[in-house]
């Protein structure tokens, strides 16, 4: 059975419609919140130009790995839900089908219309979105950009590789490292990560 | 309030999801905790700053959209039940402005996203840390009294994940 992305959707969107008494929207194992992307973008950009040039590739890569480690957390609570029993793992013939799954529930969260291009078991997988909400942001706020902005699906890219083909969790993080190959904000086409096995470990 | 129906602003066109029209990202509290942690251990104070004046923004001109959009809220007290509807339906959690004047504020928290996250992620801390939270009072007071943003200062003198009972925010003109 093929991953249906539109059911997904729907289970997302009805489930963010449901809080408890204390505000919080438990849903797919984790707690969600909705807010607009103008703060995610402004805090990732923002904190990027306060670091300054010199300190700019350790911004980077904080936030990418910022990102990593909230996707690993983040899926791994995801795929032991009872919503994801419920919607998705029947969709599930096998490991890469979780991938899908994975990027069905980020669309769903509004990160922007990801596809999978190429997903090579325990080696390489590359996904590309022609509207991340992180590159039209730094476009519409800043213009053009020198260098890739899609930190946060650029951590998340390695973060879903990790869940699948990494070490039982929670020992598999940052096995695997995302590149953003191009990028909206540069005035590319689209923008694509690809996720292969990384040199090194940062906390190993 | 029947004006503002809540299940009928959330809704999505393609792949962006928006509300009131807004675009919106939906992230849980690893992004959202993780994203504070970084910013506090490696800007300090600054990041501190960051994130409070973000939130702010953010929150201001979102308000100042549906404000403009369901003019028929017109009220100090319909406009800060608006605004605490829409704190909890993102998810944020609860809000209770408890004494507003234009010029000071108290405001409580019983529970929030921020707190849950934080004190499931990292335990108790030794500091208040609604920085988020802050910024969006700040932002929501700024607009309903249609002051500029920085008009008012915004401090949280008890917070949950230091383990106080509830957040508490004392709202001044800066």
């Amino acid at each position: 059975m093929a991953i249906d992305v539109s059911k997904i959707i729907h289970a997302v969107m009805e489930g963010s419609k449901l809080r408890e008494s204390k505000g919080i929207i438990p849903l797919f194992g984790v707690y969600l919140s909705l807010f607009s992307v103008n703060y995610y973008n402004r805090l990732s950009f923002d904190f990027e130009a306060k670091m300054g040039k010199a300190r700019e590739a350790e911004a980077q890569a904080l936030l990418i790995e910022a990102a990593q480690e909230c996707g690993y957390a983040t899926f791994q609570g995801i795929r032991n839900s009872w919503e994801w029993d419920q919607v998705v793992a029947p969709m599930i013939e096998n490991k890469e089908d979780q991938i899908l799954g994975f990027v069905a529930v980020a669309v769903a969260f509004g990160w922007g219309d990801l596809e999978v291009e190429q997903l090579v078991p325990k080696e390489k997988l590359v996904i590309r979105a022609s509207d991340s909400y992180e590159a039209r942001g730094y476009l519409e706020q800043h213009g053009l950009a020198q260098s890739e902005k899609c930190y946060m699906l650029r951590g998340v890219t390695g973060a879903f590789m990790d869940l699948i083909y990494g070490d039982d969790y929670p020992e598999g993080l940052y096995a695997f490292s995302a590149a953003e190959t191009c990028c909206r904000a540069k005035g590319d086409t689209c923008c694509e990560f690809i996720a292969r096995k990384s040199p090194y470990r940062p906390n190993a | 309030m029947t004006i503002f129906d809540w299940r009928k602003e959330l809704n999505r066109e393609g792949h962006k999801v928006a509300i009131s029209g807004q675009a919106i990202a939906m992230h849980c509290h690893h992004y959202n905790i993780n994203l504070q942690k970084t910013l506090e251990d490696t800007l300090g104070e600054k990041g501190v700053e960051l994130l409070y004046r973000s939130a702010e923004e953010t929150n201001y001109h979102s308000l100042q959209h549906l404000f403009d959009h369901y003019n028929k809220i017109r009220t100090l007290k319909s406009k800060l039940e608006m605004a605490s509807m829409l704190y909890q339906n993102c998810g944020l959690g609860i809000i209770h402005f408890q004494k507003v004047r234009p010029n000071k504020a108290y405001i409580v928290s019983p529970s929030s996203h921020h707190v849950t996250g934080w004190l499931a992620k990292h335990g108790r801390r030794d500091t208040a840390g609604c920085h988020f939270t802050r910024g969006w009072i700040a932002g929501a007071l700024e607009a309903i009294y249609e002051r500029p943003l920085g008009f008012y200062v915004v401090d949280e003198t008890r917070c949950k994940m230091q383990r106080d009972d509830q957040c508490v925010f004392h709202v001044e003109e800066r």
